[in-house]
């Protein structure tokens, strides 16, 4: 967001957001500027969104194409897509900032090839809760529609975690549609990338205009958006402390992995939790009852937790499918969210920035080793000054 | 000697049935539903003493996971074990048995004539103890509780098959007051001998049930007609499974699709970009991730005649597809062409599995 040179093209919106943006798809289909185009499409039943692959500007008549809900996270949709390998043809991706920060995310997982894909991203008001849009798709619509027009989040109609989201804007996408502090009638096309560039100067979209003011909304929104995040997480993180805390948080888990599964992180095509080496075998649970007097299933309730904490929380990007998908209202991306801000700041790591920075635990380095010795004499220092 | 009457209401009567078999020490360990009393959040335990069944709600109208899935993670049990069960749980552990995942050895199973189970939704909410009793009281009567699951109103086989023992509920207007435990079997006899109660002859009469069994019969029709407006092709499939966002949770939470890994998630189902260029050169358009309908076609195939209509698969659908009610009625329908009823005998043989001959000769 701070490069001052960045400069964009004037993209007309008087009749609304997302009817430009599926005009300039169009337009990039029948250039050939692109090859196809992947976008939330409409179900036709209208009471959800899906990712279509197309190549037919007639399917985009129909698409979001940035849609209110987020059904699958478009990190997910890409995987499917380039999960063994690049293709021939160049693809534009429309996706929310935090669909390309997990995109990203599984490029350094080599779950995701983005040679040949261009990101679009666009200045993000939050998603619907799907819950709540499935429940009513006309109404959601019109929220919708009403934070476009308005190019402002409703705190009631988004998720939680889109509330305090402080990357809403330009992430390390492609192409992105700035629209925060621009009057209703006109968005920027703004090129972030050679790839960004070659697409717009291939359909002779002429990048002269200044992005100052859109550029200065943005970092306003996110300072006010930090100082929120930071107050919503502490008030999520402090109940957590301890075992207690985390079974307290986790009590109504049953055990579905749903959270897991509508996770774009978590690729594993088999969870640990779900695998044979994580089952007991008959007697050794009813020892383990016998010891305890008692154990209760669905089991590792908190383990499993836990344990996708330490597997996925440096690349969180807190996109709240997992909330979404979880039938017990647990604020399963709350508490991941918290999670995630604390290891990320321990490795000094940001999610989804693709500045070729693997992922911490990717990657050798020798002084950390020191490191780990002073967190462990500190924690041992610690506990002996409690005892 | 065939039945026990304990003067407490029916769900106090399995309570005290569950300490009586522990306390005896004829089994090692009790399965059963426990609420915690402070958070109100449900569990099942698996109880080895006394202390652990202060929380027991062995027949509360709540089922966060099937226990028959359960089960299979504790048989074959080296000690006896007795296990709270709905109907639909022990059929869906008895189909899990066919399939060599379970084995009914020294389990003694303890089930009920059952009203049916709230959503787990409603079940989550704070207000939900105080719906209970009323529950009780309308399921005595005979009554089909609103707002009970989909399945659970349209389920005919709430009488349990082949339970070891059976305790008299829904349909019973004695048991807000009165505990009938039925011992069906030799095992049941000997282990429940010293529990103190009156002792009858009588055996359970199915035919008392017979006004509910109408009901839900009737609420069945109705559930099946309701489902699909589009037809039953491809448009009818797309109408109902179109919002599906492929978390496969309706397959985690089934009891009968056992498999580890489903096919669906495995290699077998990554496409090659290849793949997807040729699908857009023919139709111009494709969903992504591939294959939405095709799974639950591919589920339907491998466990829609073992499906016991339990419920969970609608209950953890983060976009509310009425999974469960169109399983059923896919089921009740693959079932009938070869006269099986899911879970209803453990040594009738999964249809599939089995090789007749002249079986479906129109088929060419």
């Amino acid at each position: 967001m701070s490069d001052p040179e960045r400069q964009g093209a004037r993209l007309k919106t008087a009749d609304g957001t997302r009817s430009a943006l599926r005009a300039f798809l169009k337009t990039a289909l029948e250039n050939s500027a692109a090859d196809a185009v992947l976008l939330p499409v409409a179900t036709p039943a209208g009471d959800s969104y899906a990712w279509i692959l197309t190549r037919d500007p007639a399917v985009i008549d129909n698409a979001g194409p940035v849609a209110p809900t987020m059904p699958v996270q478009g990190a997910k949709a890409l995987k499917s897509l380039t999960r063994k390998g690049k293709g021939a043809g160049r693809v534009i991706a429309v996706m929310r900032p935090c669909e390309i920060r997990a995109a990203i995310e599984l490029s350094k997982l080599n779950q995701v090839h983005l040679d040949n894909v261009i990101l679009l991203s666009h200045d993000c008001v939050g998603a619907v809760p799907l819950q709540a849009y499935v429940n009513d798709p006309a109404g959601s619509e019109k929220a919708f529609d009403a934070m476009l027009k308005a190019r402002k989040t409703d705190d009631e109609a988004v998720k939680p975690v889109c509330r305090i989201c402080v990357d809403f804007s330009l992430v390390d996408s492609d192409l992105h549609l700035g629209m925060i502090g621009l009057a209703g009638e006109s968005a920027l096309l703004i090129p972030a990338s050679d790839k960004g560039k070659a697409l717009l100067e291939s359909m002779d979209l002429a990048c002269g205009e200044d992005v100052s003011g859109w550029n200065q909304a943005a970092a306003k929104l996110k300072v006010v958006r930090e100082g929120k995040r930071s107050k919503v997480l502490a008030e999520t993180g402090a109940p957590l402390k301890g075992f207690d805390g985390l079974h307290a948080a986790f009590s109504d888990c049953i055990g579905c992995h749903n959270c897991q599964s509508a996770c774009p992180i978590c690729y594993c095509r088999q969870c640990y939790f779900d695998s044979e080496v994580a089952r007991r075998d008959p007697a050794t649970l009813l020892d383990t009852a016998v010891a305890r007097g008692g154990i209760a299933f669905p089991g590792n309730r908190v383990m499993f937790h836990t344990g996708r904490m330490a597997h996925m929380s440096l690349s969180c990007v807190s996109c709240g499918q997992c909330t979404d998908a979880c039938p017990v209202d647990i604020p399963v991306a709350d508490i991941f969210s918290y999670m995630a801000g604390l290891t990320q700041e321990t490795f000094e790591y940001t999610a989804g920035v693709n500045d070729g920075e693997p992922l911490p635990l990717r990657q050798y380095r020798e002084e950390e080793v020191g490191k780990v010795h002073e967190i462990v004499r500190g924690a041992e220092e610690e506990e002996a000054a409690h005892e | 000697m065939s039945s026990i009457k304990l003067d407490m209401s029916a769900h106090e009567g399995a309570a005290a049935l569950l300490r009586h078999l522990l306390g005896s020490g004829k089994v090692r360990a009790v399965l059963t539903p426990r609420k915690d009393p402070g958070t109100g959040a449900y569990d099942i335990g698996l109880v080895t003493d006394g202390a652990g069944l202060e929380n027991a709600v062995p027949v509360d109208p709540v089922m966060i996971a099937n226990t028959g899935q359960i089960l299979s993670s504790l048989t074959p049990a080296a000690k006896p074990l007795a296990v709270m069960v709905k109907p639909c749980e022990l059929r869906a552990f008895v189909e899990r048995v066919k399939r060599e995942q379970g084995s009914l050895e020294n389990v003694l199973t303890i089930s009920y004539t059952c009203g049916g189970v709230f959503p787990i939704e409603k079940v989550i909410e704070d207000a939900f103890g105080d719906t209970i009793p009323g529950y009780f009281k309308q399921i005595a009567s005979g009554e089909i509780v609103e707002g009970t699951r989909d399945t659970c109103k349209a389920c005919e086989h709430f009488v349990p098959c082949n339970a070891d023992v059976t305790i008299s509920i829904a349909a019973d207007p004695s048991s807000t007051s009165a505990c009938l435990i039925y011992l069906n079997t030799d095992r049941a006899r000997e282990l429940l001998e010293g529990l103190e109660g009156t002792r009858s002859d009588d055996d359970f009469d199915p035919a008392l049930t017979g006004k509910l069994a109408a009901g839900r019969k009737a609420e069945k029709e109705k559930l099946f007609g309701s489902l699909i407006s589009g037809g039953d092709g491809l448009d009818g499939l797309i109408e109902v499974f179109g919002k599906c966002v492929g978390c496969h949770g309706c397959g985690r939470v089934c009891p009968i699709c056992y498999c580890l890994l489903c096919d669906f998630e495995s290699r077998s189902f990554d496409y090659d970009f290849s793949y997807f260029d040729k699908e857009l050169a023919e139709k111009g358009a494709l969903r992504l991730p591939p294959d939405t309908i095709f799974f639950h076609l591919g589920r339907m195939t491998h466990m829609s005649f073992s499906c016991v209509g339990c419920g969970l698969c609608s209950d953890v659908c983060p976009v509310g597809i009425p999974v469960a009610s169109v399983f059923r009625k896919v089921g009740e329908h693959t079932a009938s062409l070869f006269d099986y009823v899911a879970g209803r005998d453990v040594e009738e043989a999964i249809p599939v599995m089995v090789f007749k001959e002249e079986e479906f000769s129109d088929l060419g």
